[in-house]
């Protein structure tokens, strides 16, 4: 098959099925609700689109020339950006969809579920494809639908409701100020393509206060303190497969966005990186700290996303401001093992959640008391949350370790200062984050299990599966970190490139 | 051959590790003999390695980038170490199967302690310090995992992750070291910066030493970290004897050691490393006066013995350092895993509770003593020549005499606490109505060897002192015969004037309540060391601080979206007054 | 005083966005939230069929527009059937009683 024919498909198969995949749900539950075929069909369509978007990754791979297509008004260019995140967001979201088969079987509405989180998807890959200002603001917009009405699922629950609207209001309001800032830019360069505009962009008032736009407005979906207000709420009350996909690549992907769009305007001033690096050092404390006296569990894992959100921004905010490979490529290392730490921790916890409350019929959140001793009844559960958890503390031979080394090594290697003592302030972030990813381990293995678990269920085998192969992940790139260059380092080139090679 | 036997002394443990752990907590007679198997297995293929101690990279992984290759060289100090821990290993693991017996998710047990033991051997053995930073940070990681091994004990988890955060927060020096390493020479290799230190700026060395002098305190639990020891003391014993007292908490003098002919130029940093050496010992050594829990004793006692070495490490005595290492962990695990079959016996850690037990187990009294007279440095043990090389390092190079004076000060302050320890648990009448036992048969098989070892490794000065010098030609070390060295020691004046402090210690243990009059001045320092010289005070306040804040700022959700509406506006005022003052 | 098409177009557009501002940050009725909402994006869009006007392009800037009405018009129904919703299940639209989600 030809490279761009894949491309193309792998940006729009999700799209085109999602609907489908609604409609075939909605008659097979009216048949024969024993068969999930909405399910079935969403993990087809997801494996389909992995074969294409690996013929149309293998064909950027060897030849390192951006992939473009056009189809219609839509342009796209398949990166090292693009394929990174288009990569992380299939692999996370088949291990979801796989999940989510027995997490919401018991739920009305299943087939919308699966219809919009296939839909999701496909947002998030063109997202990151996106080749022009306005395209990526519809992708940006029609992702952030799709995501409102996974977060408001539970929509007879009070909480979802409650972080729905909250989660609607700030993001809307975000995408707003985008489409401000595209005004300006539109105004001041006449272009919306963004190669025209990185050509044509120049310093000036109006370009520098689109740039401001852009990073609060892109912030607000990627999390940036103190734009975060909604994060808790909608990744403890969303459903826990949906909370992995949140935290896992959402607010990445939004990120991608705000890279894309300042990229565009990197001759206007040099001020992006500094500022990225500065939202890096405020997230990773504030995440830190919200996180440290949590009881409720995936509120905790969403705080800690805060702080893994400011050690991305601090190599790509290296990358970016001192053009430094390392740094960059790290950062994307990091959005890669996060998205696999993070998916792998919100998937355990939603397995509790499941398997301890929900089957009880009981909607409480899961506080961390009721994971007391939950490994001698779940081993393989507790181990990958275990493993997960560790991970994100950065402790080795652990995925995390790694990722997070590699961005210090790129924060040295620019001899800056700041940049160093940013690193630094970024080595006691994680000493500081073991303070409550280290008693929940300590919880998971008393001897002696709270009596919520000896009420549990046990666990659904599809359930377990995502969590083994998230696991395995986690350790062999602790142990193999090199492995992920193949995608790391052509992303990194990626955003040096836009961030003035 | 010695390619495979490194790759074996690592991967054996880890591999034992994981097929313990499989093998279910449902067979745990499958599980001891696994975790004796593979345990025994990586201590002889360590000790295959010794003769192939050579300064050359054997193995190399090519992970190249960001984090270097993967390299293991099998020096003298990495072989001697590994032998250390593979052995001392193995024989806690042969304990463990009689002391750990019937204890619920020996599986885990099992898969750390091996875990570790591989980890250790890594650390020892690599030549990229990226690599030893990860095995650095996998053995805090399995010792915080076996601290808090008993999780539904509150005070075993809270030690366990004091450990892991006080040791974490030395290992950012470490961290440091290495990245400005890498992004000096584009290289972790240790070997190539050893010979040629020259490669840094003087700047960047000095904040590589310093650095690794701060990793190299919390792993050693050296002052200012010291706190974490004797928090540790929850972890069940054969970890106490292994972890915390034979091999890991060496890891920092054996950085120290290794980094040596590279830092010893920096200004200030062997005199630093002196001076915390100095302080460690001297608060352990008081801090041990007045303990009242035999663990916590011994824990304050290790503490006090690393300081000795390293001390010795500034001193410009590597190998008195590493000879002392050597003698330290067999003497004190045997110390630790006598007190393990104590407690194991009457159930109970505090010397208050025991006296007279010496009746009821008459070989761990045996071989409690001879540990107990190897740590208070007498003739003919072990701790005897070791401590007394530390101390006339201490003479040369022109190091400061009242730190030598200190240091002599403290063997005597080492011999009160032993002798007093001794006491209280095997002599005297006993205080309450204890069951005891003497150990079982898998704990005595343990205990025999290192009490042996306890009476003979001082023979085996000569071949060590070879072994180093030999293999490290950065140390620039000469090579003496057993009987030299031996010799040296017993002609030293600074002996003469040791043994004299020890008798005098041992003189006020005897004539105990003839001093209590007198120590009615000295009830000021009690009360300093039963409290640990305010440092657990400072601990508690910066956990107390840090939590206080985390709760303030809690308070910043508030859960109203008009609120949530404002931060947003403010941080676009923030940022667009950000880009019009143009940072960056 | 002549005023310009631009200017006035400029004016409105900051007039939109300030009132939907003001709202957003005062209202407590979640209905005043949407329809702020409704007030914000109105304003951005009309700056960019202002762009397009200025920069000589105004196909571009109205089908800029169109889409955005577009997107736009599915976010207020999103958000009106959450209302609904927030109605039925809490019984009250105040955003006071949206606040058991904190710290």
């Amino acid at each position: 098959m030809e490279a761009n024919t894949a491309f193309i498909l792998a940006v729009s198969l999700p799209l085109l099925v999602s609907p489908i995949i609604y409609l075939v749900g909605r008659l097979a539950e009216r048949n024969n609700p024993k068969i999930d075929l909405a399910r079935w069909l969403a993990l087809i369509t997801l494996l389909a689109d992995g074969y294409f978007l690996y013929i149309a990754g293998q064909a950027f791979i060897t030849t390192r020339h951006d992939l473009l297509a056009t189809v219609g008004t839509i342009s796209l260019r398949l990166d090292g950006i693009s394929l990174l995140l288009a990569t992380v967001v299939l692999v996370l979201g088949t291990l979801v969809t796989l999940f989510s088969g027995p997490a919401v079987r018991h739920e009305s509405g299943r087939e919308m579920y699966f219809a919009l989180l296939t839909a999701m998807i496909g947002t998030m890959i063109g997202l990151g494809a996106a080749d022009d200002l306005f395209n990526l603001w519809v992708w940006f917009e029609c992702m952030a639908l799709c995501s409102y009405m996974l977060v408001a699922f539970h929509h007879h629950e009070a909480p979802a409701l409650e972080a729905g609207v909250k989660y609607l209001v700030q993001s809307a309001l975000g995408t707003v100020l985008v489409l401000l800032g595209i005004g300006l830019v539109f105004a001041s360069t006449g272009s919306l393509d963004l190669d025209e505009i990185r050509m044509v962009a120049q310093p000036s008032t109006m370009l520098l206060g689109a740039g401001a736009l852009f990073v609060i407005g892109f912030g607000v979906k990627s999390a940036l303190v103190p734009l975060h207000t909604w994060l808790p709420d909608a990744h403890s009350q969303a459903p826990s497969g949906i909370s992995a996909m949140l935290s896992g690549v959402v607010i990445e992907a939004g990120l991608v966005a705000m890279l894309r769009s300042l990229g565009a305007l990197h001759l206007v001033t040099v001020s992006w990186g500094a500022l990225l690096l500065g939202f890096a050092a405020i997230n990773m404390l504030v995440g830190n700290l919200m996180a440290l006296r949590q009881t409720q569990v995936k509120r905790l894992l969403a705080y800690s996303s805060l702080s893994h959100m400011g050690y991305i921004l601090l190599g790509v905010g290296a990358g970016a401001l001192m053009g430094e490979q390392y740094a960059a490529a790290g950062g994307f290392f990091h959005i890669l093992t996060h998205a696999m730490m993070k998916g792998s921790a919100f998937l355990a916890a939603g397995a509790f959640l499941y398997c301890l409350h929900q089957t009880n019929g009981n909607h409480d959140p899961l506080v961390v008391d009721d994971l007391n001793g939950a490994s001698r009844k779940y081993p393989l559960a507790a181990f990958a949350f275990s493993v997960a958890v560790l991970g994100l503390g950065g402790l080795p031979p652990l995925a995390g370790f790694m990722s997070k080394w590699q961005i210090f090594v790129g924060g040295f290697q620019t001899g800056n200062g700041w940049i160093m003592a940013l690193v630094v302030f970024a080595g006691l972030n994680s000493v500081l984050s073991l303070g409550y990813y280290a008693p929940l381990v300590n919880r998971l293995y008393r001897n002696q299990p709270s009596e919520i678990v000896e009420r549990g269920q046990p666990i659904p085998g599809l359930m377990a599966l995502p969590l083994m192969v998230l696991t395995l992940g986690v350790v062999v790139l602790g142990f193999w970190p090199t492995l992920a260059n193949w995608i790391t380092n052509p992303a990194a080139q990626s955003l040096l490139m836009l961030f003035g090679g | 051959m010695a390619e495979t036997l490194i790759l074996l002394t690592i991967g054996l443990p880890w591999l034992g590790a994981l097929l313990t752990w499989a093998a279910g907590d449902t067979h745990p007679w499958l599980q001891h003999t696994l975790a004796v198997i593979f345990s025994v297995a990586s201590g002889i293929a360590a000790l295959l390695l010794i003769p192939f101690g050579k300064n050359q990279v054997l193995v190399t992984l090519p992970v190249g980038g960001a984090f270097g290759d993967f390299t293991f060289s099998p020096d003298g100090l990495g072989v001697f170490l590994v032998a250390v821990a593979t052995v001392i290993g193995s024989l806690a693991v042969i304990f463990s199967v009689d002391y750990m017996r019937g204890e619920a998710q020996l599986g885990r047990y099992y898969a750390f302690v091996l875990f570790f033991i591989g980890a250790m051997v890594g650390l020892v053995l690599t030549t990229n310090l990226l690599l030893m930073f990860v095995f650095w940070e996998i053995t805090a990681l399995t010792s915080y995992a076996l601290i808090s091994f008993h999780n539904d004990d509150p005070k075993a988890v809270a030690g366990g992750i004091k450990a892991l955060i006080i040791t974490q927060f030395g290992g950012l020096g470490l961290l440091i070291g290495a990245l400005v390493l890498f992004s000096h020479t584009g290289s972790y290799d240790i070997l190539t910066f050893i010979n040629n230190p020259a490669v840094l700026p003087a700047g960047a060395l000095a904040w590589m030493a310093f650095g690794c002098l701060a990793a190299a305190a919390a792993k050693s639990a050296q002052f200012p970290f010291q706190t974490w020891l004797p928090d540790a003391m929850e972890a069940p014993t054969p970890i106490s004897a292994l972890i915390h007292a034979a091999t890991m908490v060496n890891a920092g003098v054996y950085l120290l050691a290794r980094f040596f002919p590279a830092f010893e130029g920096v200004p200030g940093w062997r005199e630093a490393v002196m001076a915390i050496g100095l302080l460690s010992a001297l608060m352990a050594a008081l801090m041990a006066m007045v303990a009242t829990d035999l663990k916590r004793v011994l824990a304050y006692s290790t503490v006090s013995q690393l300081g000795y070495m390293v001390y010795a490490v500034g001193a410009g005595g590597v190998f008195a350092s590493q000879f002392h290492l050597l003698s330290h962990s067999v003497f004190k695990a045997l110390l630790f895993l006598s007190a393990g079959a104590i407690i194991h016996a009457v159930g109970t850690r505090d010397m208050r509770d025991m006296g007279g037990l010496g009746r009821k187990m008459p070989f761990v009294r045996l071989v409690f003593i001879i540990g107990a007279l190897a740590l208070a440095g007498l003739p003919i043990l072990n701790g005897f020549w070791s401590k007394e090389l530390i101390l006339e390092a201490g003479l040369e190079h022109g190091n400061p005499l009242w730190m030598l004076i200190i240091m002599l000060i403290v063997s005597g302050l080492t011999a009160f606490y032993t002798f007093r320890m001794v006491w209280l648990v095997f002599y005297g009448q006993p205080r309450t109505e204890l069951h005891a036992h003497d150990a079982g048969s898998a704990m005595k098989v343990a205990l025999a060897p290192l009490a042996l070892g306890t009476v003979t490794t001082w023979l085996l000065a000569g071949s060590f002192s070879r072994l180093l010098s030999e293999s490290l030609p950065a140390h620039e070390m000469e090579t003496y015969s057993t009987a030299y060295i031996l010799l040296e020691v017993l002609t030293a004046p600074v002996t003469l004037l040791a043994l004299l402090v020890i008798g005098l210690g041992l003189l006020a243990w005897w004539q105990r309540e003839w001093l209590a009059g007198a120590g009615k001045a000295l009830a000021g320092l009690k009360n300093l060391a039963s409290s640990s010289f305010g440092f657990e005070g400072i601990n508690r306040g910066v956990v107390l601080g840090t939590q206080l804040s985390a709760e303030k700022l809690r308070d910043t959700q508030t859960g109203a979206l008009n609120w949530n509406v404002a931060y947003l506006l403010i941080a676009l005022i923030l940022v667009l007054a950000v880009l019009a003052l143009g940072v960056g | 005083m002549t005023v310009s098409l631009p200017t006035v177009v400029v004016i409105i557009v900051l007039g939109l966005i300030g009132i939907g501002i003001y709202a957003l940050l005062t209202t407590r009725h979640l209905i005043k939230v949407i329809v702020a909402l409704q007030l914000l994006v109105k304003g951005a869009m009309l700056g960019l069929v202002l762009a397009g006007h200025l920069t000589g392009q105004q196909d571009l800037g109205q089908s800029l527009a169109i889409t955005v009405i577009i997107a736009d018009t599915i976010v207020a129904v999103i958000g009106m059937a959450l209302a609904v919703q927030v109605r039925r299940v809490i019984g009250t639209l105040d955003l006071r009683s949206l606040t058991s989600l904190r710290r």
